[in-house]
Parts: C-alpha cells; structure tokens; sequence
C-alpha cells in the first residue's frame, strides 16, 4: 500500500468519524423528551436559563466547533 | 374575558400545531387579508429595483449552460455559504419556527437544530466529494459510476417530485403571507413572485439567482439581529431575564424552558430529526450550489460558512421565539376581539418586530419576508430546470452531447414552464391544507437522495440495480406512509386516526431504502453490476483528490 492509499483510507475514516460523532451528539437532543433526560429540565441556580436551552445553544457551537477541527485537519493533510 | 380567550387559543394550538407547522413550508389555513402595507411595499421595491439590476447585470454574462447553472464555478466559499443560507432560511423557518416557540416555547427548537445539524453532515460527507464529481447537479455524482440512463431518469424524476412539492408549498405559503403582511390579493401575490422569479431565474441564472440569495441572507440576518438587540436591550441584556418575562406571559409558565409542551413522545421527535437532517442534506437545490465554487477546498468553505451563518441564525431566533412570548402575548393589540393572534401564530415573528420598532422594523421585516421567498423559489425553479434541460435532455436524450444553444433555450423554457405551473398550482391548492405537501420532500430526499448519494460515493458493491429498487421503495414507502399518517388521513381525508402514527416517516423509510439498496447491490450479478464496482475505484480517487487515479494503483483501495 503506497501513501496516498493509506491517506485515501485515512481521510475515509476521518470523515465517518466526524460524522459519526456528529450524530451521536445530534440524536443525544431527543434526551429531553425522555426520563433520562429529565435533569435536563432543571434550571442553572438562580437564572431562568435550563439544561435544555443551554444544551441546544451548546450544540450549535459544538457542531461548528466539530466543523472547525475538520477543516483545520482537511488542510493539514493537504498542507503534507 | 380576552386573557382567558388568549389561553384557550394558545393551549388549543398545541395540538394542532404539532402537525400543521412542522411542515416547513406554508402559512396553515385561511387567512385573513390586512391593510394595504406602504412602508412594506417600499421597502419591497428598493430589494426588487437592487437585484433587478443585478439580475441585468448577470444576464450579460450568461451566455452559456456552464454560466447558467453554476455562474461559471467563480463564486468565492464565502459568497456561496451566504447563498447557501438565504437558498435554506426561508420564511418557514422565521416565522414557522418562531411561531412554534410562541406555543410551546423550547419543543419549537426541535426544528431549528433538526435543520442546522444537516450543515456538518453535508460538510464531513459530501462536499468536496460531490464538487470534484459533478458538473451542474447532483445526478452528475451519482450516473458516474451507474449506468448513466435509468439513474439519471429515476433521480431527476425524484428531483422532480421533490421540487414541485417544495415549490406548491412554497407558493401557498408566499400567496397567505403576502395577504397577511402586503394586503395584496391571494393571486396578485402568487403571479409577482413568479413573474419576478422567472426574470431573475431565465435571465440571470445561477449568477442572479446567487446575488438574490445573499443579499436576502444579509438582509434577514440583519432583521434578526436588529429585533433580537433590541428585545434584549429592553431586560438590559439579560437572556436570563426574557425568559423570566415569558414564563411569567405564557399560560404554561415554566414549563416552556423545557420540553413537553406540544411534543411527548420521543420516537416523534426522532421521526423529525431524521427527516430534517437526512432531508436538508438531499435538497436538490441546496446541493446544486456546491459547483457554484471553483474548486473543492471552497465547496468545504462554503458548508462552512452556510454552517455559521444558520447557525447563527437560529441562536437569535431563540431569542425573538421567547421575546414573541414576553412582549406579543401581553399585547392587546396583536389579538382580535375572539382572543386570537391576528394572523395566526406564525405572524408572532412578524409582531415581535413590531413590538419593539414600530412599523418600520414591521415594514422591513415583511420585505424581507418577501425577499425570502423570492430567493427560495428561484433556487427550486432553477434546479428542477437543470433537472429536465441538462440531466433528461443533455444527458439521457443527447447523450451527454446536446447544442449548447438549444439547451440554453429548453432551460429558459423550463424556467417559464415550472414559473407557470407555480402559479397553477399554487392558486389550484389555495384552499387545500398543504401541510402534507411540505412535508414529501424533506421525507422523499431523505429516502431517496442521501441513501444514493452515500452509497455511490462510499461502498464499492453499489450497483444500478440495488440504486434503482431502493429509490423506488423509498420513493413509493415515502408517499404511501405520509398518505396514511394524520397530516392526510386525518387532516385532509377527515378520518378519525391515521393508520400509521407519524407526520415524518423517513426514521422507517430511509432505513428501508438503504436496506433494499444494499440487498439488491449485494444479490446482483449481472455484467452491469462488475462494471459499477469496477467504476468505484477511479471514482473514488477522483472523488478525493480531483484527479484521475495513477494506473494500478485505485484498484487496491
């Protein structure tokens, strides 16, 4: 297997485990119509502010931190 | 007296709301028209004049297929993320989904992230595989391993399906919501965005069609911004303290942080992620922009920059949602003499502005409502044109070798043909509840588009057969089960329980689909089938490094 076999693997792996991750936290969301997710209901202390909104806002950043990483990594790998 | 109206009107549209607005497409049921709106209108006119303008300008320049359906491949990864997403937030998301919240406040955010989570999917898998393959459409991707003619008449045909869906939906909504914000009539409506749609679309193509989703991506997010800055001003700047205002003006009080409200049961809540999800991903004409970029690093770019830009966008309408409940439900003004919203619950959005700037934040937003759909339906009648001119007539009944002069001139026909049928349908479904409409795409482009697509760049025993039968199943399972689920079975055909439960059956289609396409894949041993595998290894290569494969190397991977 020459190099840019084992990188054409390697990108194919990194995709699905991008993606994969992707979707675990995606799904994860449906948590709060379940029992499990429960505590998610529960206000931050004082503030109005619940485990639900939080988790929705913190999803968003984490997708686009997800994309920022893959990015970074799809151009590092171009780079060599 | 009213407050109680006002409760009953809210805890009642729970219900029906969890069917009629998760179709992202329309303004559900009759409406009623308001007073003639100037300052919209004005405001209406400056956007219509600008890209007009643009729109000349772009025409000059298109004078070939090429130029026509992808702007020549010259749109920066920047420009086309924001064309991405004045292509996708459509006037669905921004009043549907704030309309949603102002009901059942947190469970309406099911549909934003339903929506944004497509964005890193689109990004990981298909982006730069899908712009080193295709030319113009999606079908390009897929009919280059496959055998070029069944595959490209079952996709476009699909394509298709979903584009008229989406446009039916689209224009029912444009002409309700052109009532409610313009004052114009229902048909007046539908025939100013087509005629406006045709001049953008025929004449300027993807180059105008682009220019027009930005500049309303701009101006939408501009919207937002001003109204979210300005609700969060009036709490100094405390998130913590609007929703202690909306829990305080809703009925449901706190439990509208958190779900349950209008959604219980969790297999329906995955029944729309997945929909949404798998759907947005398959969009034909979300999908069609990717070759818009010169090359693949910009195609990654620009889901990049569509992800920050919607991104960004549903985080403030998580604002206006709550804001639409602390300011609107204590307002009088906004509500009739019988306790209801004026306009329904989906002009929450539109009251909000309101609310805090007057009427000409009102006059702005409704132009920019306006805008919007203008900016959606010229990306649908554009790809459902590539659809019949360059994938059934360049591709299947010329072989991939037409007049370039002649295809041009059936894309413009097409163009006017698809801007026709718009108007004929919209005004032939003007009284029917479109709900189910709006929802045959998401379902069908999740069934049907993402299986193919995935499969044909990622598995190597992919063959014609299995893609061909597992689109059919998906196509046909699709349809059949949203005709037995409640948005027609029991909505339109007035029966009193649907046969299968759930609005959004791709969480069983989809599966099925790729089931079936694996199966047949996997059973085929016909001397197509060789070749399809054999067409995966160069394919591949090509697909991640844009080039040829070197000799005797593809064959290993």
């Amino acid at each position: 297997m020459n190099v840019t076999e084992a990188e054409l693997k390697q990108r194919t792996r990194r995709r699905f485990f991008f993606t994969g991750l992707h979707l675990c936290l995606y799904f994860s969301f449906s948590l709060n119509w379940t029992v499990w997710g429960s505590f998610l209901a529960e206000r931050l202390g004082a503030s109005h502010i619940t485990g639900s909104l939080l988790m929705f806002i913190s999803l968003i950043l984490v997708f686009i931190g997800l994309e920022s990483v893959f990015l970074w990594l799809s151009r590092q790998g171009e780079r060599s | 007296m009213r407050r109680l109206l006002r409760n009953s009107f809210l805890i009642g549209m729970c219900s029906l709301q969890a069917h009629s607005v998760l179709a992202a497409g329309a303004i559900e049921g009759e409406v009623t028209r308001q007073p003639v709106n100037q300052t919209a209108i004005i405001m209406f006119l400056i956007f219509v004049v600008a890209t007009l303008f643009i729109t000349w300008r772009a025409s000059r320049a298109t004078t070939t297929s090429s130029v026509f359906y992808n702007a020549g491949g010259q749109i920066t990864g920047a420009q086309n993320g924001m064309a991405i997403a004045g292509d996708f937030m459509s006037a669905a998301s921004f009043l549907g989904i704030t309309g949603l919240m102002f009901i059942g406040g947190f469970d309406g955010l099911i549909l934003s992230l339903g929506a944004f989570g497509a964005w890193p999917v689109l990004m990981f898998l298909f982006a730069k595989r899908v712009r080193n393959l295709g030319s113009f459409t999606f079908i390009d991707v897929i009919s280059q391993r496959l055998e070029r003619n069944p595959i490209r008449l079952v996709t476009a045909f699909s394509t298709i399906v979903v584009v008229v869906m989406y446009l039916i939906a689209q224009m029912v909504g444009a002409g309700k919501l052109i009532q409610l914000l313009f004052g114009l009539p229902y048909e007046l409506a539908l025939i100013i965005v087509s005629g406006l749609v045709l001049g953008y679309v025929a004449f300027g193509g993807m180059l105008a069609t682009t220019w027009v989703q930005i500049i309303k991506a701009i101006l939408l997010l501009t919207g937002v911004t001003l109204i979210a800055f300005l609700l969060l001003a009036k709490l100094d700047f405390s998130f913590s303290g609007l929703l202690k205002q909306a829990t305080l003006s809703h009925p449901k009080g706190e439990a509208i942080l958190s779900s349950g409200v209008i959604f219980k049961d969790p297999i329906q809540i995955l029944t729309i992620q997945v929909s949404m999800l798998f759907g947005t991903v398959g969009l034909p004409h979300i999908l069609m922009r990717l070759f818009t970029v010169p090359d693949m690093r910009q195609a990654k770019l620009s889901a990049y920059y569509a992800s920050l830009f919607i991104g960004y966008f549903y985080i403030a309408l998580l604002v206006l949602g709550f804001g639409a409940i602390a300011f609107v439900y204590n307002a009088p003004e906004f509500f009739d003499e019988s306790g209801s919203l004026i306009g329904g619950s989906n002009m929450a959005a539109i009251h909000i502005a309101s609310a805090v700037g007057g009427d000409v934040l009102t006059g702005f937003m409704s132009a920019v409502c306006f805008a919007t759909i203008l900016a959606v339906v010229a990306g649908l009648t554009l790809s459902g044109a590539a659809a019949i001119s360059h994938d059934v007539y360049a591709e299947v009944l010329k072989q991939g070798e037409p007049d370039p002069k002649t295809e041009l001139r059936l894309t413009r026909i097409s163009v006017f043909l698809i801007g026709l049928a718009a108007v004929l349908l919209g005004i032939a479904f003007q009284h029917e509840n479109v709900a189910f409409i709006a929802t045959i795409p998401m379902v069908v482009s999740a069934s049907v588009t993402f299986p193919m697509l995935l499969l044909s760049l990622f598995w190597g025993d992919f063959t014609t057969r299995g893609a061909i039968w597992g689109a059919l199943v998906g196509l046909t399972t699709s349809i059949v089960l949203i005709v037995l689920g409640p948005q027609v079975w029991v909505s339109v055909l007035g029966n009193s329980e649907a046969l299968f439960p759930y609005d959004y059956p791709a969480l069983f289609t989809m599966p099925l689909a790729f089931g079936v396409m694996i199966m047949v894949s996997k059973l085929d041993a016909s001397a197509r089938a060789a070749t399809d595998r054999d067409n995966y290894r160069a394919l591949l290569w090509r697909a991640e490094f844009g080039e040829s494969a070197p000799s005797g190397q593809a064959g290993s991977v």
